[in-house]
């Protein structure tokens, strides 16, 4: 077995945290034997020119997101830190995460059908009602209205994480308009035109299929059945900082991209205002938070939505992905109730498990949460992309006596969790390997089928030491391969 | 015009517009993998997709006198690439273009010459290390870049007359066939593969259409049913996607059209040839999707190939009068 070439010139701690690439004792995980020869192999003059070139490429092709910060006056459009390193998961361990997705993603999906109908999982006294018909995601217009094939989630995000001993564990469920599609799909062709040699040397699972599959879900929610639908993606416009991925979706799979201006609602339809008169519009894929959706239904002062939408989705005239109320799902409250909920719908237990969890509303929960707030991860339930969160073991006495203080306020609004030890990958720092941590996003379809993006989005926390992936605060991305055997 | 200068610019048009192609379809190949596969499965499997390459833009006859019966990803790009013994590779096409402008220079923009002769240039330089080690993506994107600044002077200096109608006639007449000949290599790798479009054969499926340009094109008119027979619809019928055999007719016919004489009996041999070209335009107006779906043996695209080189035969003949002296 071979050891990293690095490990006689730095030092590359694989020791304190499970490493995805390299064993204990420095030796290379045989999975990773072909990207270890590469990278042994590899001058740090052709590290540079690659590097370079990757650089280069993302510039041209305005991979970027845009970050806005307060005390900015123009936005920054960055592009994404992308590392060539990738990061390469073993097909046994793969099927397990596949079926452990599909399971999960079934009974998110049975949850959400159940809740806007007849409710029996609050019913049974699994999940309290409070914490559903109390949770902003909760629609209420939803209530007994037909989605085609009860496929709520036509998109789904769900991020992953490995602790000390490489155990895989679900981090959170994003249900509502996940987003990262397109950074793994250009990840993957950049990585197979610049790494060649590499990618041509290894046998990985290919992705470009689940782009069609992508486009089939979508035009399977077709209302009647029409046999060629017309599909928008709806975005909030080219401020938003995922505008890259919408753009990249709208022209993979061929959709019109419009923003809310561009639709208008017309006795129970919705239409696209185009040059030949009004369209009617089949499908709509949503890259809006449900309350932007329809002013008339939801949030009365936005502008992004479309008039009328809501009453046209309930008259069936038109499909929304992901259905609107999807969030009551994704909630960092009920996310606890998952592993719950896969026994109650589906009979089996949960083959992906949930990271320890504390429920702050529950007294015994928040007393041992108070009192060890120092060694746990706080986060607001209803807050995503990193916002709004606690790490205690990071965390200064003055951050922990105000999020104590939140806490005792509203502890509805909390839960804790045990700080994890997220696994590492190296990323390449100048010429040598140094480790981050790392988690998963694995991304399923559901259209008629269920389908599970081989891989998934490796997010590569790039600043050393930290936990924090997200791309909105200064986390990079990896292309994942899944061997074929 | 001198029948010479008719027949070099057309042969400037038809060599550019090959070397545009066979960069296309390399890059593409190159980067087309069948998953899933055992290793020495994989390797016979990757013999028998450089081998197609050299049917689409060589021939097998050839290739095996210099390099032997094994087909290897180096040998074959070397072969296509640079090989200056081969005269339809790259470098080759862009020599024979820059040869045939240099005798054109008083007839023809100097921006048009910089840009062959800078190109040519350019490409003799290259090294087959530095391809295969560097990016192979990136090679190929600088000969589709060279290609299309080639096209976009031309389309912004010269003027349209019959020196520009020659040249626009044998690019169009070069597309359409190099378009027929991908298809043709599709049906051979669904025969030798037994394609089925899940998962190899999607990436297949997929990477002709990249190479031509089409995907994106493709997904708004057949959004998510990628096959062989839309595929096949695709490029052979497509009025509006500029890299359909329809298309690349229709424009060659207009420019046939376009092209003006005094003389009484090169005006009738002229009427001919047009009457020619549009019976093949006839022909393809008259299929339908189902023709070529039910045509598994390849006859109509065949039939197709064959008519386009009828229509090159007849332009030798007709404008330059010595026979294709450089074929």
């Amino acid at each position: 077995m071979s050891t990293a070439r690095q490990s006689q010139q730095h030092f590359y701690d694989a020791m304190s945290y499970f490493d995805e690439m390299f064993d204990h004792d420095l030796s290379v995980r045989p999975h990773y034997e072909a990207v270890n020869r590469l990278f042994s192999r590899l001058k740090p003059s052709d590290l540079a020119l690659r590097q370079h070139a990757l650089e280069q490429r993302m510039m041209e092709e305005g991979i970027t997101f845009t970050l806005y910060a307060p005390d900015q006056q123009d936005p920054l459009e960055r592009t994404i830190p992308f590392d060539y390193i990738p990061r390469v998961i073993p097909h046994h361990e793969w099927e397990m995460i596949d079926q452990g997705i599909r399971q999960r993603v079934k009974a998110l999906n049975a949850f959400t059908f159940d809740i806007y109908h007849s409710q029996n999982i609050i019913a049974s006294g699994i999940i309290p009602r409070r914490m559903v018909v109390g949770n902003r995601y909760y629609r209420p217009e939803m209530a007994g209205l037909q989605v085609p094939y009860n496929a709520y989630m036509t998109t789904t995000g769900i991020d992953l994480i490995r602790d000390e001993k490489g155990r895989y564990y679900v981090l959170e469920d994003n249900l509502r308009s996940p987003s990262g599609f397109s950074y793994l799909f250009k990840g993957r062709t950049l990585m197979s035109e610049l790494f060649h040699d590499l990618y041509l040397s290894c046998s990985v699972q290919n992705i470009e299929h689940s782009l069609n599959v992508f486009l089939g879900s979508l035009r399977a929610l077709a209302p009647h059945g029409k046999r060629d639908p017309l599909i928008v993606l709806l975005t909030p416009g080219s401020f938003n900082s995922a505008y890259y991925e919408h753009t990249f979706l709208a022209q993979q799979m061929g959709l019109h991209l419009v923003e809310g201006r561009d639709l208008v609602y017309k006795d129970h339809k919705i239409y696209l205002k185009d040059l030949r008169g009004l369209r009617q519009v089949d499908v709509i894929y949503r890259r809006i938070d449900d309350e932007y959706l329809d002013p008339l239904a939801f949030h009365p002062d936005s502008l992004l939505g479309v008039p009328g939408l809501m009453n046209a989705y309930r008259a069936g005239n038109v499909a929304i992905a992901n259905a609107p109320g999807t969030g009551v799902a994704d909630d960092k409250a009920i996310y606890a109730y998952v592993p719950d909920m896969i026994r109650f719908y589906l009979g089996e237990e949960p083959i992906l498990h949930n990271v320890p969890t504390y429920i702050l509303a529950r007294e015994e929960d928040r007393e041992y949460a108070l009192a060890h707030l120092d060694e746990l991860v706080v986060k607001e339930t209803s807050l995503s992309g990193g916002y709004g969160m606690l790490i205690g073991p990071t965390a200064t006495s003055q951050e922990l006596e105000q999020f104590a203080a939140a806490i005792r306020a509203n502890p509805d609004r909390y839960i804790a969790q045990t700080t994890m030890m997220l696994s590492r990958a190296p990323v390449m720092k100048g010429d040598a390997m140094t480790p981050r941590h790392i988690d998963l996003r694995a991304f399923s379809l559901m259209g008629q089928d269920l389908h599970v993006i081989p891989g998934g989005l490796t997010r590569v926390a790039m600043k050393e030491g930290s936990l924090i992936v997200n791309s909105s605060q200064g986390g990079g991305v990896k292309d994942t391969w899944v061997l074929c055997r | 015009m001198l029948n010479r200068n008719a027949e070099a610019l057309f042969w400037v048009g038809r060599y550019m517009e090959r070397a545009e192609n066979h960069a296309r379809l390399l890059d593409v190949h190159y980067h087309v993998q069948q998953e899933g596969l055992a290793e020495d499965a994989k390797e016979v499997q990757q013999g028998r997709k450089w081998a197609r390459i050299v049917d689409a833009l060589g021939s097998r006859q050839a290739y095996e006198q210099q390099y032997g019966a094994s087909y290897t990803e180096a040998d074959v790009l070397h072969y296509v690439t640079l090989d200056r013994d081969h005269p339809n590779s790259l470098v080759c096409c862009v020599n024979y273009a820059r040869g045939n402008l240099r005798t054109l220079r008083e007839k023809v923009p100097s921006e048009m010459w910089d840009v062959v002769n800078g190109f040519y240039l350019w490409l003799r330089e290259q090294r087959q290390e530095e391809l295969q080690h560097g990016s192979p993506h990136e090679f190929y994107q600088r000969i589709k870049e060279w290609a299309a600044l080639f096209l976009g002077t031309s389309q912004s200096v010269m003027p349209r007359e019959n020196e520009w109608h020659f040249i626009e006639c044998g690019r169009y007449l070069e597309r359409s066939e190099n378009t027929l000949r991908i298809l043709l290599s599709i049906r051979n790798a669904c025969m030798d593969e037994a394609l089925d479009t899940s998962s190899g054969g999607y990436a297949y499926l997929q990477a002709v259409l990249k190479s031509v340009s089409g995907y994106q094109a493709f997904r708004r008119y057949y959004a998510d049913n990628i096959a062989i027979e839309s595929i096949n619809e695709f490029l052979v019928l497509h009025p509006a996607f500029p890299r359909s055999v329809y298309f690349a007719m229709h424009q060659m016919e207009d420019h046939l059209r376009g092209i003006g004489f005094q003389d009484a009996q090169l005006r009738a041999a002229h009427g001919k040839i047009i009457r020619q070209a549009g019976k093949t335009i006839a022909e393809l107006s008259c299929l339908e999707r189902e023709d070529l779906a039910g045509d598994p043996g390849g006859e109509i695209v065949a039939g197709l190939l064959h008519a386009s080189q009828v229509l090159g035969e007849a332009f030798a003949k007709t404008f330059f009068r010595m026979g294709e002296a450089s074929a």
